[in-house]
């Protein structure tokens, strides 16, 4: 389980002080975190939305069975271990005892069986219900055991739950979880207004400790304020207003580095940015016209000049960032190669280029940008690009349905490998959105979800990543980077690459 | 003035109803719906999930079902609830609305009390220097979009000078004093496009009614400048700066959806661009009908105070 290893070192460095400093000076209990938001909630029902901003402000009032740490490693939480069945078809959980909800009462086996049967019940409106489609009976054998059984293997389960918007709810309190959320986690709600603030406090009972057997959390609590502009978000910070904010902009992220007073912690975010090629389209439907296109662009400039040089970090190879346990970065691309681009384009019968229509979203910067980038690239081999910016709400339907000839867009808070490929290149799955199926790739992304060791699994998604370079569905451009900004004061915070704040249960602030 | 007043809150009505339609149907054209952008690209559910999805929201019915039901429960005081985020919409209108009330009548009390007495100032003092210093802050003023002057009051006067939050919001009830800190910039953003505006029209009114008769006759009866201007010409020339200021309260609230984003405030300009950012169809209605609702009942204030200032104007 170390497929985030390359983290460390970048972790390391960009967490400055606050790493580093956990292991060397006390922890202090007390004290209030202001954080300053980019957006509000949608609603609070974690179960019912997908938002980000529901994930963060909510993720320490709940907890998951099972928990990603900051380096996506998976752990245990409200499981205290697992084992599987020798068929891989029946998982069994093994619960933390004298964990208890907010409201008071001892957290059981039945509000697993609960909550998860509350995200795949249809009327209940989850986006998240197919997560758990695959299983087909979950039961508590006693208060502190639950087994799942399966339908087939399904080696991304363990990421599924660990999911922090798929957390454990009390059964009694969901006729009021949109208002008054309760939990077993390290902060209880205390109140929500609106496009105002949130406020939780410590959770005096929480299970939880750190590395020297101290209780955590160590702030006794945190109230959330929103403020969606950047100027504003990153001036509050400044000003001291708040003492930590999200989504430091990419563009300010070297000139808030040098204000003594911050900190700045962050950088790759597990998610990827691609130009998806429709391969219906002509003469996109050629392999070679594809290739070309790879051939003739250059991520690095595209991170260089669209993301400010600091919003991204190029793809070396496919959907999974370099360093990741199962990135393959044996691209060919990558480097400009114009003349191999030319012959390609000229070997599919265009050997004077042709045009190709970019559409893209304009709601958000790092994927509109990128496209002046790639005009720009492409020109050279003869390919003339023709912009068409939409808004998000009108951009995605025509995505869903496949209704483009080129687009940059990606995924965000992957982990598993299945969710990078299979989520993007299945037939049945990613690969509808720009028409791609490959039986090939289909056959390994299927065999991949089988088996469950890691090495193993690792030479499977090799060969599908290879192939996939081969046959060029997209080309893939970049991952998008997260900062944080903190002041001075705030202590122990641990960025996570899956855009989780999980990081606040062990901060504390120096006053 | 009854029967007068009467037609007016008629017409005023039937404008209501005619932008609550217009805006029923207009949300439902544009492409994208709440279920696309609740499930976004990751989930990758089956049509038949997506249409039960539908289904279950009430976005598939017939417009003019869907039209009816929310009319009929629009009459008994209910606006429903956010596909979103299954918030009463009447509960959270009554949250922010005061929000963009407070911001709007701080920046209309900051244009006037800007625009009236500099337009005085730059009629009597035509072609001298305070008249070409109120014109050219008109200019300036007119010319500088509200989110721009934003984003430099917030890097001036928070982030250099230190003075003022740069967003968020305090409840007036909780903290009154913090509350005004939080609502100057904005309103001062908001106001003072407003105030180059209302200058403008003050100076020229003004300067209109000083070369009417009865203006010549008042001094040529030895009364003196002050009482002139004051007493006799500034309540006249007031009338089309009233007109201005209600069309003018619209463009107000049309500004604080981007002072309210920019400042974090929780009002109903925010709200509304939420709801519309994600097709959140019950949100845009209920903030479209307050805003018009609003719109409407300053202009009929507005045909009320003009009938007051001047008897002229009642029409019958």
């Amino acid at each position: 389980m170390n497929r985030f290893r390359w983290l460390n070192p970048l972790i390391v460095v960009v967490t400055l002080g606050a790493v580093l400093s956990s292991g060397v000076m006390t922890q202090k209990y007390g004290n209030v975190l202001r954080a300053g938001m980019q957006t509000d909630p949608v609603g609070l029902d974690p179960h019912v939305t997908e938002a980000t901003s529901t994930r963060n402000q909510l993720e320490n009032v709940y907890d998951t069975l099972v928990k990603f740490d900051s380096k996506g490693k998976i752990g245990p939480a409200l499981a205290r271990s697992w084992r599987v069945s020798k068929d891989a078809k029946t998982w069994t959980f093994v619960l933390r005892s004298g964990v208890k909800f907010h409201n008071g009462r001892t957290f059981v086996a039945s509000d697993v069986v609960y909550s998860i049967n509350r995200i795949k019940d249809p009327s209940v409106k989850s986006p998240r219900a197919e997560d758990f489609a695959v299983v087909d009976s979950i039961t508590a054998t006693n208060n502190s055991t639950v087994v799942m059984k399966l339908q087939k293997p399904f080696a991304p389960l363990l990421a599924k739950l660990a999911q922090s918007l798929n957390v454990i709810v009390a059964k009694e309190a969901v006729p009021t979880i949109n208002s008054k959320p309760v939990g077993t986690g390290p902060f209880m709600f205390v109140e929500y207004v609106p496009s105002t603030r949130m406020v939780l406090k410590k959770n005096p009972d929480y299970w939880e400790k750190d590395a020297k057997g101290n209780k955590l959390p160590y702030l006794d609590g945190i109230t959330y304020s929103y403020l969606p502009d950047p100027t504003a978000r990153t001036t509050a910070l400044r000003t001291g207003q708040v003492d930590w904010i999200e989504y430091v902009p990419a563009a300010d992220v070297a000139t808030l580095r040098k204000d003594a007073s911050l900190q700045i912690v962050g950088g790759l975010s597990s998610n990827f940015r691609a130009m998806y090629l429709n391969v219906k389209q002509k003469p996109l439907d050629d392999v070679r016209v594809r290739q070309a296109i790879a051939y003739a662009i250059d991520p690095q400039e595209v991170v260089d000049v669209a993301l400010f040089g600091t919003g991204g970090v190029a793809a070396k190879g496919t959907t999974i960032p370099a360093g990741n346990f199962y990135a393959y970065t044996k691209s060919p691309y990558g480097t400009v190669n114009i003349e191999k681009s030319k012959a390609l384009l000229k070997e599919a019968g265009l050997p004077n280029g042709f045009t190709l229509d970019l559409k893209v979203t304009s709601t958000y910067d790092f994927l509109r940008t990128p496209a002046e980038v790639i005009q720009a690239q492409l020109e050279k081999v003869g390919i003339k690009v023709n912009i068409q910016a939409e808004e998000w709400s009108v951009y995605l339907p025509n995505f869903l349905k496949a209704n483009y000839m080129s687009t940059v867009i990606g995924s965000s808070g992957l982990s598993d490998p299945d969710d990078y490929l299979y989520n993007t290149f299945n037939t049945d799955s990613g690969g509808k959105y720009n028409n791609f199926s490959d039986p090939e790739i289909d056959r390994l992304l299927d065999q991949g979800r089988l088996v469950a060791d890691q090495n193993k699994r690792k030479v499977i998604y090799d060969q599908v990543q290879a192939r996939i370079l081969q046959l060029v569905p997209m080309v893939f451009l970049f991952h998008s980077a997260q900062y944080e900004g903190l002041g001075k004061n705030v202590k122990g915070f641990e960025h996570f690459p899956n855009t989780s704040y999980l990081g606040f249960r062990t901060t504390w602030l120096e006053n | 003035m009854i029967p007068f007043l009467a037609r007016r809150l008629l017409l005023a009505l039937f404008a209501l109803l005619g932008v609550i339609i217009l805006v029923f149907v207009m949300v439902r054209l544009v492409p994208g719906d709440v279920v696309t952008n609740l499930v976004g690209i990751d989930a990758h559910p089956t049509p038949e999930q997506l249409a039960n999805l539908r289904r279950l929201f009430g976005i598939d019915l017939p417009i003019h079902v869907q039209f009816g039901k929310w009319f009929g429960a629009l009459l008994t005081g209910d606006l429903g609830e956010s596909l979103r985020t299954n918030r009463s919409i009447v509960s959270d209108l009554a949250l922010r609305l005061p929000v963009t009330l407070e911001l709007t009548v701080l920046a209309l009390g900051i244009a006037l009390l800007i625009a009236v007495p500099l337009g005085v100032l730059a009629a009597i003092k035509r072609g001298q220097t305070a008249d070409y210093l109120a014109s050219l802050f008109a200019l300036a003023g007119l010319a500088a979009p509200n989110f721009w002057l934003a984003i430099l009051f917030i890097l001036l006067f928070s982030l250099q000078f230190r003075l003022l939050p740069s967003g968020g919001y305090v409840l007036l009830n909780e903290n009154p004093l913090e509350n005004l800190r939080h609502m100057v910039l904005p309103a001062l953003s908001l106001g003072l496009s407003l105030a180059a505006a209302t200058t403008r029209i003050t100076r020229s009114s003004l300067l209109e009614v000083l070369n009417l008769d009865y203006v010549r006759t008042a001094r040529s009866k030895g009364l003196s400048e002050r009482v002139v201007v004051y007493r006799h010409a500034l309540k006249n020339a007031l009338i089309p700066v009233v007109t201005v200021i209600g069309l003018q309260v619209g463009t107000l609230l049309g500004g604080a959806i981007i002072i309210e984003e920019i400042f974090g405030l929780p009002g109903i300009g925010r709200f509304a661009l939420e709801g519309i950012n994600l097709r959140d169809y019950p949100v845009v209605q209920g903030a479209v009908l307050v805003v018009a609702g609003a719109f409407v009942l300053v202009n009929v204030l507005v045909d009320v105070l003009y009938a007051l200032i001047d008897p002229r104007m009642r029409y019958d």
